[in-house]
């Protein structure tokens, strides 16, 4: 018997208020990756001052025009996590820096394009979202953020409050679609979300309104790296269609594991210390190692050798999306490195 | 800063080498060698393969 076809972007529960979802109810509702913050493949935890672009938390990465200005941890400073979550992304200011013209300080997330494309922004079918997330701060105020596309030529700035010091804070900010600009709807980035710690005004811009520029914060909001050992910790981040935001979509950490293993995998050492070897290990014409991967990549990846150094010889490498071949002629290779910690890398973030 | 890298058979470039840490392959979808081919754009030559 046919029960038809229903369209809803929110599904009531009995109970007045209950909302079981938005978009496709809880299937994909959050386009975030890791937004409980529990993956941490590149550090465990341990603290980084980050560079320019670099990853710190899964799918997270700082973007910053000054050196040395934060650090960035899982769990920094050690307070309680807001009820439902155990991990946070925490921020520390290095320094009282004063944020000139120029300047931008964020965390931020690219989202895939394939993981936009419903929306349909770019067209006068653009999708109502809203983004949410708990928020922990030493310092109080109106704070700011955006959401850009990958071309960094439409933006759209917001604002949101802490009210309380060193207290998490829910935070609900809902953004009309953009009906204008070029939206990514593949491999490349389709939304890229951006947090403000401080941002100069070449980079901030009006709330509450879609721009034709590289906005990453709003006009007047607080600069975390302005003060000190100012703290500054996220999570249960979450963007979804609809405009009210509903309860974290919580995944298994398998899952969010994997969802994180198609920008980013490493491969780590067995008990006998060893990431990857030549088989056969010895001196012969073509030794090869290949590096299956757990989960089909964005794109070829880059690797890095981030723990120990190649033994024998450096292998050439060959790429594609599902693995790597390592490949020396006329010598073996290996990965050896102090107390037998061997680790190797592929990265293919956006 | 970048160096080519070629197969095993030395017969042709297939990767680029950042740093002498981070192997990028020739994909314009990898964010690395988009990173490489802007400083190519700015007038930066690469070190040549061995």
């Amino acid at each position: 018997m046919p029960y038809g076809t229903v369209n809803a972007d929110v599904i009531q529960t009995s109970t007045a208020g209950g909302i079981l979802g938005a978009g496709n109810a809880s299937i994909m509702k959050n386009r975030i990756i890791n937004g409980a913050m529990v993956i941490d493949q590149r550090n465990a935890g341990a603290s980084v001052t980050p560079t320019n672009g670099q990853y710190v938390l899964d799918r997270y990465f700082a973007s910053l025009s000054q050196s040395s200005k934060y650090t960035v941890q899982q769990n920094a400073g050690s307070v309680t996590p807001p009820v439902g979550f155990t991990k946070y992304l925490g921020v520390t200011s290095s320094s009282a820096y004063s944020v000139v013209t120029g300047d931008y300080f964020l965390i931020s997330q690219r989202i895939e394009g394939f993981n936009t494309a419903d929306l349909a922004w770019g067209t006068a079918n653009a999708k109502t979202v809203t983004l949410s997330f708990q928020v922990y701060s030493s310092l109080t105020g109106t704070f700011g953020g955006s959401l850009c596309n990958n071309a960094l030529n439409r933006s759209y700035p917001f604002t949101y409050t802490i009210s309380s010091a060193n207290t998490w804070t829910t935070v609900s900010i809902t953004i009309a679609g953009d009906t204008t600009g070029t939206w990514e709807t593949n491999t490349s980035t389709g939304i890229q979300v951006n947090l403000g710690l401080g941002v100069g005004a070449t980079y901030s811009g009006t709330a509450g309104a879609w721009a034709g520029s590289a906005y990453f914060s709003a006009t007047g909001a607080t600069s975390v790296v302005g003060t000190s050992g100012a703290t500054f910790y996220i999570t249960g981040v979450q963007l979804e269609v609809g405009s009210s935001s509903t309860g974290y979509e919580y995944v298994n950490y398998q899952t969010s594991l994997a969802n994180c293993q198609r920008y980013y995998e490493v491969l780590v050492y067995d008990t006998n210390g060893q990431a990857a070897m030549s088989a056969p290990f010895s001196t012969v014409a073509d030794s090869r190692f290949q590096w299956l991967f757990k989960v089909q990549k964005r794109a070829n990846p880059s690797y890095s050798v981030v723990s120990g150094s190649w033994g024998g010889n450096t292998p050439s490498a060959y790429f594609s999306v599902s693995h790597i071949q390592f490949v020396t002629n006329g010598t073996y290779f290996f990965l050896t490195g102090s107390g037998g910690s061997t680790a190797i890398g592929a990265s293919a973030e956006l | 800063m970048y160096k080519l890298y070629k197969n095993t058979d030395k017969t042709q470039d297939v990767g680029i080498i950042k740093d002498n840490t981070t192997f990028i392959p020739f994909d314009e979808a990898n964010t690395d060698y988009q990173v490489y081919l802007k400083w190519i754009s700015e007038g930066n030559t690469p070190e040549a393969s061995e």
